[in-house]
């Protein structure tokens, strides 16, 4: 164990370096935060042009939320993925990391944690451009923050384990299909009901909303943060019913996902495909 | 004996040959577009459903139906600008990495002639993604697209194309030079674009100072002349429409102008300190 959180360090601080070392402090932390910040104010705009009808200061609060804690899904489902491809194709790297003692899957959990502390730093600026910008009602007492705490490392768990399935199938395609898991984050922002009420999806897409762990955990981090509900198809349940299916999926998806995973490594290495290059 | 040298070639035979190369390097992006079915899922299915999430957040808010079109416009538009962004601009970066850029700078056609076939294959490619945007989005959310205007809206769309792709060639010069900052750069270039040049709302609600900024991009003027002539004044106009045509010329020949030096410049610079063939830089 104590070895794998060695291996989680390490490919945690090489990430940082990949990530980070290209540009100076102040430019890195102004491109983490612009896209959050970004999606924020155009948002902000969209409620406000509409301002004149029914949309209303909670209305943007709800849309705020779960677009800024979303970021989270973006960042580290698709840094996973494309820590394969870079590692496999740009920097020739991957295949070293089976000549050295260590296992693929605790450094790619490694490669997931950085992409998590590079979100957190665009959260972060967004929740503050949010208060204190924006003059959004955001906040509580410290019971609220810590369960906040919870529900973010419990969703972060779901969404590392997503980004560790997407990681395995990246093994065995070629590069160019990363836009697939570029698009695949795309549908997830649309059917967890990051930036809507899940009540304006048309209906047949309903079920599938309600079978994502992450449809729960923005509900959750809602209600965290506001102190009230916001989708009408989960208001019957209480927020521990939410914790519990929150829990529950991710526990199936941990499963789901290592099994998927182990079976497109074994796959890669039968197939010759851990020095793959695709990008002619 | 002595060898005998070519002539110089004259006008007609340059002509012919930089017409060649332009059309040359737009079929390998026309070809190349359809023959990986992940690129035609990635780059239509995928879009349109953040496209939908944005027509779904005015739905939420219970806006005019109107709003859903100005998103559907700019997810059409959208399609353009990351096809600029990824396929133009930071394509010499990837020629880069790939070793081939040194291939482009051997020939003995203008670079303003290749990044012009790639902006014309570039525009093919990326027309079908954003007309199924546009179809999906009429079909699936019965967004209102006055069809009666679409000629007019059809024309400054072209003549806004062709000023997008123009500052595209512009930035294609800088990620000669670049090496990894330039993917870093050009995802600077997406949300905080998207939001400069209101592709999901009116741009006069940015105020008229950052209006005025952003509608020095020729996407921001063309989004809000189209969605002037299609939907008149409840399109929320920024910039008279009258004035927008001419301002639109203005860019292109400005950019045309500015690409050409660009990347003259960028190209000695490159070749002095050694950077065109630099990989992972």
């Amino acid at each position: 164990m104590k070895r794998t959180f060695e291996v989680i360090r390490a490919a945690s601080w090489l990430g940082w370096q990949v990530e980070a070392n290209w540009a100076d402090p102040f430019l890195f932390v102004v491109y983490s935060i612009a896209k959050p910040l970004s999606t924020t104010l155009i948002l902000f705009f969209m409620v406000r042009v509409v301002a004149q009808g029914h949309a209303t200061a909670e209305s943007f609060l709800f849309l705020f939320v779960g677009n800024t804690f979303f970021l989270y899904v973006t960042e580290v489902l698709i840094g996973i993925s494309w820590a394969v491809f870079r590692d496999r194709e740009d920097f020739e790297t991957l295949k070293y990391i089976y000549t050295a003692p260590i296992r693929l899957l605790p450094y790619l959990l490694g490669r997931a944690v950085t992409k998590v502390v590079t979100a957190s730093i665009g959260v972060a600026v967004a929740l503050l451009f949010g208060r204190f910008v924006l003059g959004l009602a955001i906040g509580g007492d410290a019971a609220s923050w810590a369960r906040l705490a919870g529900a973010v490392a419990l969703g972060l768990v779901s969404v590392a384990w997503l980004g560790i399935a997407l990681a395995g199938a990246s093994l065995v395609v070629a590069r160019h299909s990363m836009n697939l898991n570029e698009g695949l984050a795309g549908a997830f922002y649309l059917l967890c009901g990051a930036v809507f009420p899940l009540e304006v999806l048309p209906r047949w897409a309903l079920p599938f909303s309600l079978a994502l762990p992450f449809t729960y955990w923005l509900e959750l981090i809602r209600r965290t943060l506001t102190g009230r509900p916001y989708a009408a198809p989960l208001r019957g349940e209480s927020d521990a019913m939410l914790w519990g299916i929150l829990a529950l999926s991710t526990v199936g998806l941990a499963a789901v996902s290592l099994a998927w995973f182990s079976w497109c490594e074994r796959k890669a290495r039968a197939d010759g495909l851990i020095d793959w290059k695709t990008n002619y | 004996m002595t060898p005998e040298l070519d002539p110089e070639p004259g006008f007609g035979a340059v002509l012919r040959m930089n017409l060649g190369a332009v059309l040359a390097r737009a079929r390998v992006r026309v070809v190349a577009s359809w023959r990986e079915t992940s690129w035609v899922i990635g780059e239509t299915v995928f879009p349109f459903l953040t496209m939908a999430a944005f027509v779904l957040v005015y739905r939420g808010l219970k806006a005019p139906p109107m709003y859903e079109a100005f998103v559907v416009l700019g997810g059409a538009m959208i399609a353009y600008w990351n096809n600029v962004l990824w396929s133009m601009a930071s394509q010499f970066f990837w020629e880069k990495e790939q070793g081939q850029l040194q291939l482009y700078l051997i020939t003995p056609v203008s670079r303003m002639s290749i990044l012009f076939g790639m902006a014309l294959g570039g525009m093919a490619m990326t027309t079908s993604r954003a007309i199924a945007i546009l179809a999906g989005g009429s079909l699936l959310f019965h967004v209102p697209i006055p069809l009666d205007r679409a000629l007019p809206a059809f024309g400054l769309f072209l003549l806004t194309l062709a000023a997008v792709y123009a500052l595209g060639m512009i930035l294609s010069s800088l990620f000669l030079l670049w090496g990894r900052e330039a993917w870093h750069t050009a995802t600077l270039f997406q949300e905080p674009i998207y939001l400069a040049s209101g592709f999901y709302f009116p741009v006069r609600e940015l105020g008229p100072l950052a209006g005025s900024l952003a509608a020095l991009l020729p996407i921001t003027l063309g989004l809000d002349g189209i969605r002037q002539i299609l939907y008149g004044k409840a399109a929320h106009g920024f910039v008279p429409l009258a004035w927008i045509p001419p301002i639109q010329v203005a860019l292109l020949a400005l950019f045309l102008y500015l690409a050409h030096r660009a990347l003259a410049t960028m190209e000695r610079l490159g070749k002095q300190e050694g950077r065109l063939t630099l990989r992972g830089a």
